[in-house]
């Protein structure tokens, strides 16, 4: 009884010290595998850059759409692309560049094609005001983006979309 | 908890008999180094197939960041070793595994040879194991020309002359393996490319599979 | 018999008694856990020394292909470098292509596929089967001894450094440039048509030299390149150093 009792026991042992091997292995190979896997998850995003789109003296106060191209590196492939951006001086005299993505399914919105002095999306009937924010009770429930901006000798730079809260 | 886990499963599916089918079975105990320091022979065909798990698992990985295409292979080559955590060590995993498994090829097939382990009943399997070892050089073949770089390229145009001066069905092997006539390119690379991701490692799996079947079927040949 | 629902599964399950392997000949073990945990080991220690290769050695990555690369000398893979060197040699190259190529390792690979036909003997000790065990042995040595010929043959190390990997410059030549007319005269040949150096001569892309050390070069060489490689007139010479300068600016 006492000997099949150990015998029980030695088969344990071996099976633990098997799954620690075995899990040595596994580990060490699957670890630098993993990594190489997840590298663009916990990669840094870089630091946004600006880019010069417009002179500030062109800024009207009706919304005026303007293109921009940047020099795009997607790891081995770089390629140009155009970004593109609404903007308006409001009665402050603020400059308001605002994204022309949708927030509703990401198309792009138009000015006054629509309905006067909105913004209007044609894939979805999407309607925003002047300033951006979303009219209640069209699809999209958040105000357009903002870009981040900052003039420098009369020009306008423009870096990266960022997404403003409800109204 | 993983005991209910796994009753549950077993219930359903009746688990147990597959994976103790692959676990119950004896080893002599002549080939077990443990014993006898010279049965260290005997472990070159469980490495080799190591090995082979390991070109296996890199290979998936680094297709997350490979391109077959003449422009860009060796740029996302290139980048996937520069620029990605680790990059350099998988694929030098990959690259290394694939020298590695040709010795261990060698060493097993040596072993097997010079025990006379091929004779009745295992010439079957002594066949499939020459096959794998065909496979396994043609992996290292189109392999060596992903990277697309100059070494990569010269050879394998070398590889396709030869091919093409075999009599007869010469210029038909040439084409069908390069995708053009004459260019070694774009369409080469991605030929060569399905093959050693897809097709070899197909054919690959099927002999694994009948080889080791084979194995268990017969025991492990006896000691001399 | 019981079966869970209406399924094959049987309900009671026995509990499972490895066989009984005592009738089987000579004395062994259990593979699991006994035997795969000595396997593992093995392979453990097999792993650690793998990895320390990998992260020793990393694997070469030469340049980006170039098909109009004619310097470049081609090699295989080290475990084809028996083949390459067995299709150097007269008997096996020219008029006997083929039996260099197709014949002998068609005679060599066939015999080992099949090996069990060859040798129907019972005996399986080496020193009892001569012929076998010896043609083996002549087959081992002549493939080591190719590769060996193969391989002392190349300088490995002028072979990695000539073809270091580098990302392909992405310089615009302009071709239009006066500059570039004297460069095609005088420095292309071995300078190469985009500045990207050849057998003979380092790119010109990425230098560090101003006009006058340039003008200089071209006048009285430096390091392996001989003096009065360029010709011509000052004013084209001019031309030429300026061309080079803005061409390395523009990378910049």
């Amino acid at each position: 009884m006492s000997e099949k009792k150990q015998q029980v026991s030695r088969r344990q042992f071996l099976n633990y010290t098997l799954t620690g091997v075995g899990g040595f292995m596994a580990a060490s190979m699957l670890a630098p595998m993993v990594r190489f896997a997840i590298d663009p998850v916990l990669k840094a995003s870089s630091a946004s850059e600006m880019h010069a789109v417009v002179e500030v003296s062109e800024i009207t106060k009706e919304p005026q759409r303007f293109d921009w191209t940047v020099e795009q590196v997607d790891a081995w492939y770089t390629s140009d692309v155009t970004h593109s951006a609404w903007v308006y001086k409001n009665e402050k005299d603020e400059i308001i560049p605002l994204s022309p993505v949708c927030k509703h399914l990401g198309c792009q919105v138009n000015w006054a094609t629509n309905e006067p002095d909105e913004f209007y999306c044609p894939c979805h009937g999407g309607r925003y005001y002047k300033s951006g924010e979303n009219v209640p009770n069209t699809p999209p429930n958040a105000p357009l983006d903002l870009y981040e901006f900052e003039v420098r000798d009369g020009t306008l730079f423009l870096g990266q979309p960022v997404p403003r809260q409800e109204v | 908890m993983l005991q209910k886990v796994y009753d549950w499963i077993d219930e359903r599916v009746d688990i147990t008999p597959l994976w103790r089918d692959i676990a119950d079975h004896e080893v002599p105990e002549h080939v077990n180094p443990a014993h006898h320091f010279s049965a260290f022979v005997y472990c070159f065909g469980g490495l080799t197939f190591f090995v082979t798990v390991i070109q296996i698992l890199s290979g998936m990985f680094l297709t997350m960041y490979y391109v077959p295409d003449i422009e860009n292979a060796w740029r996302s080559v290139y980048y996937l070793q520069t620029e990605v955590a680790h990059g350099q060590i998988v694929r030098g995993m990959h690259h290394w595994g694939a020298s590695v498994v040709i010795v261990m090829l060698f060493l097993h097939t040596l072993r097997v040879f010079f025990q006379g382990a091929y004779k009745k009943p295992r010439e079957l399997n002594w066949m499939v194991g020459v096959l794998i070892f065909f496979v396994m050089l043609a992996l290292g073949l189109t392999g060596y020309l992903l990277p697309w770089d100059n070494k990569a390229y010269f050879a394998t145009v070398v590889t396709l002359q030869i091919a093409e001066q075999v009599p007869l069905i010469g210029e038909f092997a040439k084409t069908l393996l390069n995708g053009d006539p004459s260019i070694v390119g774009a369409q080469t690379l991605a030929r060569f490319f399905a093959i050693h991701v897809f097709f070899l490692p197909a054919a690959l799996f099927v002999l694994m599979a009948v080889h080791f079947i084979m194995i268990r079927k017969q025991g492990i040949s006896g000691p001399l | 018999m019981k079966f869970v629902g209406d399924s094959r599964i049987p309900a009671e399950k026995q509990k499972f008694i490895p066989k009984d392997y005592s009738e089987y000949p000579g004395r062994t073990e259990a593979f699991w856990p006994n035997f795969l945990l000595k396997e593992w080991l093995v392979g453990a220690v097999f792993l650690v020394g793998f990895l320390c290769l990998t992260v020793a050695h990393p694997a070469p990555l030469e340049k980006i292909a170039d098909p109009t690369d004619a310097s470049y000398i081609p090699l295989p893979d080290w475990y084809f470098l028996f083949l390459y060197q067995l299709l150097k040699y007269e008997f096996a190259s020219g008029p006997y292509f083929v039996l260099g190529a197709l014949i002998i390792p068609g005679l060599a690979f066939g015999g080992l596929f099949l090996a069990p036909f060859l040798d129907k003997g019972k005996e399986r000790r080496p020193h009892k089967r001569p012929i076998t065990t010896s043609l083996m042995i002549l087959g081992f040595v002549a493939v080591f001894w190719l590769t060996y010929e193969a391989a002392a043959h190349v300088d490995w190390e002028a072979k990695a450094e000539n073809n270091k990997p580098e990302l392909p410059s992405e310089v615009e030549i302009d071709t239009s440039d006066p500059g570039y007319a004297v460069f095609e005269k005088s420095c292309m040949q071995c300078h190469g048509g985009e500045l990207e150096g050849g057998a003979a001569a380092p790119t010109l892309i990425g230098i560090d030299y101003s006009v006058d050390e340039i003008k200089d070069i071209a006048v009285n060489g430096i390091g392996s390149m001989p003096a009065n490689q360029f010709q011509g007139s000052d004013e084209e010479l001019q031309q030429l150093a300026e061309f080079i300068v803005s061409v390395n600016e523009e990378q910049e």
